[in-house]
């Protein structure tokens, strides 16, 4: 296997892996979300903004190894 | 992106929508380049498209709002409400700053999902790594700035050590490691911001051209019509991505002067 077909390689399988983490946590954060505003509706407001601050950070994770993904398939 | 040589498939050919291409050739000064690029073009466009908004509302106003003076306020409102209204008295000034990066975020996302001719060079300039770090270097200044006016150096420097309450002994030992990763945090703000924008801009980009790509190299009905209605729905998300983008920049943003000015709160 020469380095270019690894580099490929590598950014498939890192670009799946480092999807597993964020959906998971992404998931959860719904869940919890759902459940909080299910409980208390008047309160869904702050609820709301507190789930973007977090869905933007658990994003990000996946977006770090995208970007790694694309400087593996055409810079490197 | 270094997409040119790699074989001719259409696929390929679709993705050409994300090189930069030189327009006006300025000889480089040093290592810096000056030449006007279509990224550079359709910056331009939307910083022009932002001004003349506010410009032309703001020579309009009336007692009985229309259409655009009704939108001004609805943004207007949000910015100095939800999103620097958070900081309280000490940040009304931010909405300035804050207004002017949702805005013109959410200009540079929309203009990029307009489909346009091949002679206008199409172009997305969010697509583009330098110009979202530009306006997270902006926010990084601006975050470092009000943590120094407010508290000086020493004062600043200060709340990045061990939090008050943790026993002598334990402090000195503690004050290093505390040092070292509000540091690094510190300069990682910018990156995960610019990143973060970059990173989901471009990935829908690059999953629609895909998928245009496939329409034009596989011309059969097998493709042509799950390619094409993914093509709609990609694009309907991809609206909503860039409302969501723009807010959460500028969110961030808030939130992170926000934790500059009550540092060590």
């Amino acid at each position: 296997m020469d380095a270019d077909t690894a580099a490929r390689l590598a950014a498939g399988i890192g670009m799946g892996l480092a999807t597993l983490g964020p959906g998971i946590g992404i998931g959860y954060l719904t869940g919890r979300t759902s459940e909080a505003i299910a409980r208390q509706p008047e309160a869904s407001g702050d609820i709301r903004t507190a789930f973007i601050i977090g869905m933007a950070l658990t994003e990000a994770l996946a977006l770090y190894a995208f970007v790694i993904a694309i400087i593996l398939l055409f810079v490197a | 992106m270094l997409l040119a040589e790699e074989g001719s498939s259409k696929i390929v050919e679709a993705l050409h929508e994300l090189n930069v291409q030189t327009i006006v050739s300025i000889p480089k000064v040093g290592p810096f380049d000056f030449s006007i690029s279509n990224a550079v073009i359709y910056m331009w466009a939307s910083a022009v498209i932002v001004f003349a908004f506010f410009f032309i509302v703001s020579r309009r106003l009336r007692k009985q709002p229309d259409g655009l003076q009704i939108v001004a306020e609805i943004l207007l409102n949000f910015a100095t409400g939800h999103l620097t209204g958070q900081i309280g008295e000490k940040g009304k000034k931010y909405y300035y700053l804050i207004l002017t990066i949702f805005s013109y975020i959410l200009v540079t996302n929309l203009i990029g999902l307009i489909p346009k001719p091949e002679f206008l060079r199409p172009y997305t300039p969010t697509t583009n790594i330098n110009v979202t770090f530009g306006m997270a270097m902006v926010v990084f200044c601006v975050t470092q700035f009000q943590g120094i006016s407010r508290h000086g150096v020493g004062g600043y420097m200060k709340t990045w050590l061990t939090p008050p309450g943790v026993p002598k002994a334990l402090a000195a030992p503690l004050n290093g490691i505390f040092f070292v990763v509000h540091f690094m945090g510190e300069f990682f703000k910018p990156l995960s911001l610019s990143v973060r924008l970059f990173g989901n801009t471009i990935a829908g980009h690059l999953i629609i051209l895909v998928m245009l790509g496939l329409l034009l190299e596989y011309a059969s009905a097998v493709v042509i019509i799950p390619a094409a209605l993914f093509v709609v729905i990609m694009t309907a998300f991809e609206v909503f991505v860039a409302f969501i983008q723009a807010y959460i920049f500028s969110l961030l943003s808030v939130v992170y002067i926000e934790s500059a000015i009550y540092a060590g709160h």
